[in-house]
């Protein structure tokens, strides 16, 4: 009964956690209260064109993961509630609209939309550029700003930059009132821009670094400790954010990734009811697999002296070879040892496509699509490291086959 | 703070004299309300417009033809009554939004029979003169006179003789011009509205006149000084409230005098229409109908207790809006002259009398929303003294100009509301005929109150001057060069002959290419329209905004006629006008000047567009000037002899800036603001010369360095709440740290935080490159550095593949370059940054202290 009772406990603090990770506005509510983040600095440039009707470009810069889109959702959501009409919102994504033409056609339909006005997709881009221009100036006029997100920015500064420069151009007049937030995982996304283009923008720039193993702490702190008035028994709580703190102080950093913590938290000891290191080491295992030596771990004998035979020819500095000479080389190992592992040459193209089809190997170029499979060169795409390793672990490898490899290595 | 003479009787309206300028009525234009695609704003229409075409004059013989049958007659009457389309609208706004004040049916009322106790002053009819005169100069506000049968909406086409229209009517005693502000009677059975005191009375001894009276600002109540308590010996600065308000915002009560017995409080004109019991209008067109009653067309103003939002909080006591709501009057209802300002003459107008109004937003009647007048932001603050600036042509040309574009923006909505009724469909907003009738809609609910209420300190006004949209005042340094454009221009515009004219200008982004281009052609305008010089077309193409090359000639083609063609059937024409065959458009000899910027951008394969575009001027009786402008300056050289011949002759070159002339140019711009340190500016300007002088890059740091600055301040001042003087000032560190962000790339900072293995990784491809002396290291060769490494120094052995990720991750962000993860160990791997750049950010690494010994 007591047991029952702790472990409909643990699956409720189960469910809080889980719905603390799934949500962004609450994995981000940290970052909300320092001073001087970034989140800080660009409310404060965009909130201060919004209220003093002033034309501003930012360029939020920094690696995948860093927290860019959340920081300008963050953003876009608070100047929603503090001026409700007096913003449009326009998003590109730069995987979807690298195309000039096609992204100032989105950029109509959004201002259309978002403004209740009927859009046509008939309109030529010329049309569109000069509605997107009225419109920037109406809105101007009637004190709303129009914010443009531009993701994955750096796709946008490829070619002409048609899009970038009326864009930019648009905004040096008084009337309009716009901010254009480009983000892009690309650090040198400003030199890309055509000198005219970049005379017009505005140089602002946004630096998001990886956070520190501190910050990384102090979230994971945040996501997992649960709060007094969550709703569990008190002991409970207290229990739980003892042991949590308790695995803290012997952490590795690499343990704590966003989504290894949801893993955790999924594994967590419905029994004992708390997080414990190994849910962490776990995680981190499932999360961090090697999908080469998977790959390895499972092919079939005949693969592996496939792969043996490549391994060979590449070590006696034969540069380009195909699978005639990967037979050739076969053919000698099983004259030299007399192994029961001997396979018709149809056999073991099977098997050598296989192993094309898993990329383990590949073709050396792609030139000569139209020769025949047996005459293409190929090259080894795994390590001989890896394949050591591989064969170490395989237990039903052939003593022989390790021996081949070892004694390239060592004699 | 409003203050006025009382007792005079020209107390009030001879402070503001009328404007002097016709002598009397002007028989103008048949053509009031041409269909809106008359309106689109075609760069070249305005030249066109020239002084010798206005065949209305034609036309006022029709009008003295005395045959006006009088069905016709009555028919016009008919049609007056038959209510505007925007009458059922404001019906139901005033049922959803109730203001207590507003009668019933107001449009009814207004365009009632006239009013049996006006003519107080003088009978109606006997002053009315109508002298025709020919239209002069100034008539900007003529609606292109060109074919007025072509575009007159069927409904005046019916009836073309009746109806004469008027520049000016002097009516009842007064003068009323188009343009003009007038009060307008609203209800027929007010009591109050056959007297129209002349003179208001003091709140306090209920007499008028007998010395100065001021104006609280909160009741707009009038006091002689010598009544308030404490008598006021002058009229005070600032805002001034009685004693009653203030009495009544401390929460106290005291009594307001009670007027003496049987006499009752006389409300002024501006009284009564703050209470909505008068109408205020500005007058659209005046005409006398076959039957000799004078009408107006009036766009009414609205007071902000009738709009859908209400009084705001922020909104003066003598705000009005501007409505896009049109309606037509009988000129019997309207009973004086009201001033109705924008907010720049309003502040400037202390003693203007009582009838002074202050408008800054248009209200759209049908979606009850807001918008700000188009012609007062887009005002440069230049007009307040023209005489100590260096450039006083400059600043002439740009309040020209403004002035005209506030007639565009004005006559814009007159033609989109029109057109609007006969619109049953909506059209999408993006095609290019929905555009004019979808934009009506935007607008906003309620204007915000930041807006408005918001005292901006230094380093906002410095902001906001330094923004690059800005029109500065002057245009410090480039003096000679305007100047060549000027001759080279007015050379090609006077000259009847000219042949093969084309300049070719050239220089760095942000040297002020095309703003000095445009200024000077601001400035010729201006010229023209005082009639020195010829009249000329203009057309302004941008390179990089046509979708393809070709298309130049479509946009010419269609700024030439208005028309709209493919472009090979542009080509055509073109050429044939080009060529002395039929010619485009209606001033077919008039000399075209052809603006393209971005010239480079129309380079072909075969460079066929920039080679006809330079054809043309060379033909005879072309009278077509191009001005090209690029960044590079070998264009010519760089292009087919055929076309460098014609286009390499005259040349101008932009330099770049060098540190005096950018700090001349961002002094010129703060001038009067002190929010700038001297050495500051210096050093700003001193940094970009040295890399760029690009001036937009200059205004831009020491914009960037204003907000560092602003949030300096706004960030200690949420802290403290003190906030001492020294913080309002932008510091050299500000500058600094503004080109720090602009120059400096942010690699280093990035690298110095890569998580651990990615510091292994560029160590040891830093290693890697050192030792082989090749530029690019294959993944295998990394990686087996990176496991020795590791074996070594006893660090976890990361796997195989994490290393991929890892390398793919530095390779996304460009910090070295990679070939697709799918190569796996033959991928390639190439260091973006100098290895220095490598050493220097990762020389010191708390987590892996092993790694210098590697470097």
């Amino acid at each position: 009964m007591a047991a029952a009772a702790a472990e409909s406990v643990a699956s409720q603090a189960q469910a809080v956690l889980r719905a603390r990770l799934c949500d962004p506005s609450f994995v981000h509510s940290a970052l909300r209260s320092s001073p001087d983040t970034n989140y800080s600095k660009l409310k404060y440039l965009v909130a201060s064109s919004v209220s003093e009707a002033c034309n501003n470009s930012v360029l939020l810069l920094g690696p995948r993961g860093c927290g860019k889109a959340a920081v300008v959702d963050m953003v876009l959501d608070d100047l929603k509630k503090e001026h409700p009409d007096a913003i449009s919102l326009i998003r590109l994504n730069g995987m979807l609209h690298s195309d000039d033409n096609c992204a100032m056609k989105e950029i109509a339909r959004q201002l259309c939309l978002e403004h209740q006005l009927s859009f046509s997709k008939m309109a030529s881009s010329d049309d569109n550029t000069e509605f997107m221009i009225d419109m920037l100036r109406e809105c101007g006029l009637a004190h709303k700003t129009i914010l443009f997100v531009l993701e994955e920015f750096d796709l946008f500064a490829q070619g002409k930059q048609r899009l970038l420069y009326s864009l930019l151009d648009a905004m040096q007049s008084l009337t309009s009132q716009a901010v254009v937030i480009g983000v892009s995982c690309r650090l040198d996304a400003d030199q890309l821009l055509e000198k005219r283009v970049r005379s017009r923008f505005s140089h602002r720039k946004l630096l998001f670094v990886p956070s520190s193993m501190d910050d990384i702490q102090r979230l994971v702190e945040h996501l997992l400790m649960l709060a007094k008035d969550s709703g569990l028994p008190a002991k409970y709580i207290t229990d739980y954010n003892a042991r949590l703190t308790v695995s803290f102080v012997q952490y590795d950093p690499s343990l704590y990734y966003a989504c290894n913590i949801f893993r955790a938290v999924s594994d967590m000891n419905m029994e004992s009811g708390f997080l414990s290191m190994e849910n962490f080491v776990i995680a981190l295992s499932s999360m961090q697999r090697q999908p080469k030596m998977d790959s390895l771990q499972d092919l079939s004998i005949l693969e592996l002296y496939i792969l043996v035979c490549m391994y060979r020819l590449e070590d006696k500095e034969q540069s380009s070879y195909n699978f005639t000479s990967i037979m050739k080389e076969y053919r000698s190992i099983q004259e030299a040892y007399k192994t029961s592992d001997k396979y018709a040459s149809t056999v073991c193209f099977r098997a050598f496509e296989h192993l094309l089809d898993r990329e383990l190997i590949s073709f050396a170029d792609s030139k000569g699509r139209n020769q025949a499979l047996e005459y293409r060169p190929v090259k080894l795409l795994i390590s001989s490291r890896e394949l050591a390793q591989s064969l170490k672990l395989n237990t039903t490898c052939p003593a022989v086959l390790q021996k081949l490899l070892d004694r390239e290595r060592y004699m | 703070m409003q203050k006025y003479e009382n007792g005079s009787a020209n107390g009030r309206q001879t402070a503001r004299t009328l404007t002097p300028s016709l002598p009397s009525v002007t028989v103008h234009f048949k053509s009031t309300f041409p269909p809106s695609s008359a309106f689109l704003p075609v760069a070249g229409e305005r030249p066109r417009m020239d002084l010798s075409a206005t065949p209305s004059r034609s036309k006022s013989k029709a009008k003295s033809s005395p045959a006006k049958p009088i069905a016709a007659s009555a028919e016009v009457q008919m049609d007056l009554c038959t209510p505007s389309k925007a009458t059922p609208k404001r019906k139901s706004k005033s049922v959803t939004s109730p203001p207590p004040t507003t009668p019933a049916t107001p449009s009814t009322v207004r365009r009632s029979r006239r009013l049996l106790d006006t003519p107080t002053k003088a009978n109606p009819e006997a002053p009315v003169k109508a002298t025709p005169t020919p239209t002069s100069k100034g008539k900007r506000a003529a609606p292109s006179p060109k074919t007025p049968a072509q575009r007159e909406p069927k409904r005046q086409r019916r009836q073309p003789k009746k109806r004469s229209y008027y520049r000016k009517v002097v009516y009842d005693g007064g003068e009323f011009e188009v343009g003009d502000d007038v009060y307008v009677k609203r209800r027929e059975d007010a009591e109050s509205d056959a007297e129209d005191p002349e003179a208001e009375e003091c709140r306090v001894c209920f007499r008028s006149g007998g010395g100065v009276m001021v104006e609280c600002d909160m009741c707009l109540g009038g006091f002689h000084l010598r009544c308030v308590r404490p008598p006021l010996r002058r009229v005070p600065e600032g805002d001034w409230s009685c004693q009653y308000c203030e009495a009544e915002r401390a929460g106290k009560a005291m009594e307001r005098p009670k007027p003496p017995e049987g006499k009752r409080i006389v409300r002024t004109a501006k009284e009564k229409l703050l209470a909505s019991d008068l109408w205020a209008a500005r007058i659209e067109s005046l005409w006398r109908e076959p039957d000799g009653t004078f009408w107006a067309k009036v766009r009414w103003y609205i007071i902000p207790e009738e709009t859908a939002a209400g009084r705001q909080t922020h909104n003066l006591r003598r705000e009005l809006y501007r409505t896009n709501d049109l309606g037509d009057i009988e000129m019997e209802t309207i009973l004086r002259h009201c001033f109705v300002m924008n907010p720049k003459e309003f502040r400037d107008a202390n003693d203007a009398g009582d009838d002074v109004f202050y408008c800054e937003y248009e209200y759209d009647i049908h979606w009850h929303n807001f918008k700000r007048l188009a012609d007062i932001d887009d005002e440069p603050e230049t007009k307040e003294d023209p005489s100590d600036e260096p450039y006083n042509a400059n600043t002439d040309y740009i309040s020209d100009t403004d002035e005209d574009s506030e007639y565009d923006e004005e006559e814009e909505p007159t033609s989109c509301s029109l057109a609007r009724r006969n619109q049953t469909h909506e059209l999408a907003a993006n095609s290019r005929k929905g555009r004019i009738y979808g934009l009506q809609k935007i607008g906003i609910r309620k204007i915000p109150e930041h807006v408005r209420c918001h005292q901006k300190t230094e380093l906002e006004k410095a902001k906001a001057t330094l923004l690059l949209a800005t029109l500065p005042k002057s245009l410090p340094c480039r003096d000679k060069e305007m100047e060549e454009i000027s001759t080279f221009v007015k050379d090609a515009i006077c000259n009847d002959q000219c042949l093969g004219r084309c300049l070719y200008i050239h220089g760095v982004p942000g040297t002020g290419k095309t703003m000095s281009v445009l200024a000077v052609m601001r400035r010729l305008r201006s010229e023209f329209d005082s009639g020195t010089l010829r009249p000329y077309c203009f057309i302004e193409i941008n390179g990089l905004k046509l979708a393809s090359p070709e298309n130049i000639y479509k946009v010419i083609y269609e700024q030439l006629s208005g028309h709209r063609v493919g472009w090979k059937k542009a080509l055509h024409y073109l050429t044939e006008h080009f060529s002395g065959g039929t010619r485009i458009g209606k001033q077919a000899n008039q000399p075209i000047v052809l603006l393209i910027d971005e010239l480079d951008l129309l380079l072909t394969r075969n460079q066929s567009v920039l080679y006809n575009i330079l054809d043309w001027p060379t033909k005879p009786n072309s009278n077509l000037v191009v001005i090209g402008i690029a960044n590079t300056m070998d264009l010519p050289e760089k292009l087919l002899p055929r076309i460098s011949s014609r286009m390499g002759i005259q040349r101008l070159c932009f330099g770049p800036y060098n540190f005096r002339q950018l700090q001349e140019i961002i002094i010129s711009r703060l001038k009067g603001i002190n929010a700038f340190e001297e050495q500051a500016i210096e050093f700003a300007s001193r940094k970009v010369a040295a890399m760029s002088g690009d001036a937009r890059r200059a205004l831009e740091i020491c914009r960037r360095a204003a907000e560092f600055a602003d949030y300096r301040t706004k960030q200690s001042g949420q802290a403290s709440l003190t906030c001492n003087r020294g913080d309002g000032v932008v510091c050299m560190g500000d500058i600094e740290a503004a080109i720090q962000e602009v120059f400096q790339a942010p690699h280093i900072q990035v690298m110095k935080n890569c998580p651990k293995f990615g510091k292994v990784i560029l160590v040891a491809m830093v290693h890697e490159l050192y030792k082989s002396g090749l530029g690019e290291v294959m993944f295998d060769k990394l990686a087996s550095t990176v496991f020795s490494w590791c074996h070594v120094n006893r660090e976890l052995l990361p796997g195989y593949d994490t290393l991929l990720k890892i390398c793919c991750k530095l390779g996304e962000s460009k910090i070295i370059l990679c070939e697709e993860g799918s190569k796996h160990k033959l991928q390639k791997l190439q260091l973006n940054y100098p290895s220095d750049d490598v050493t220097f950010a990762l020389k010191e690494s708390p987590d892996l202290p092993w790694l210098s010994k590697y470097l």
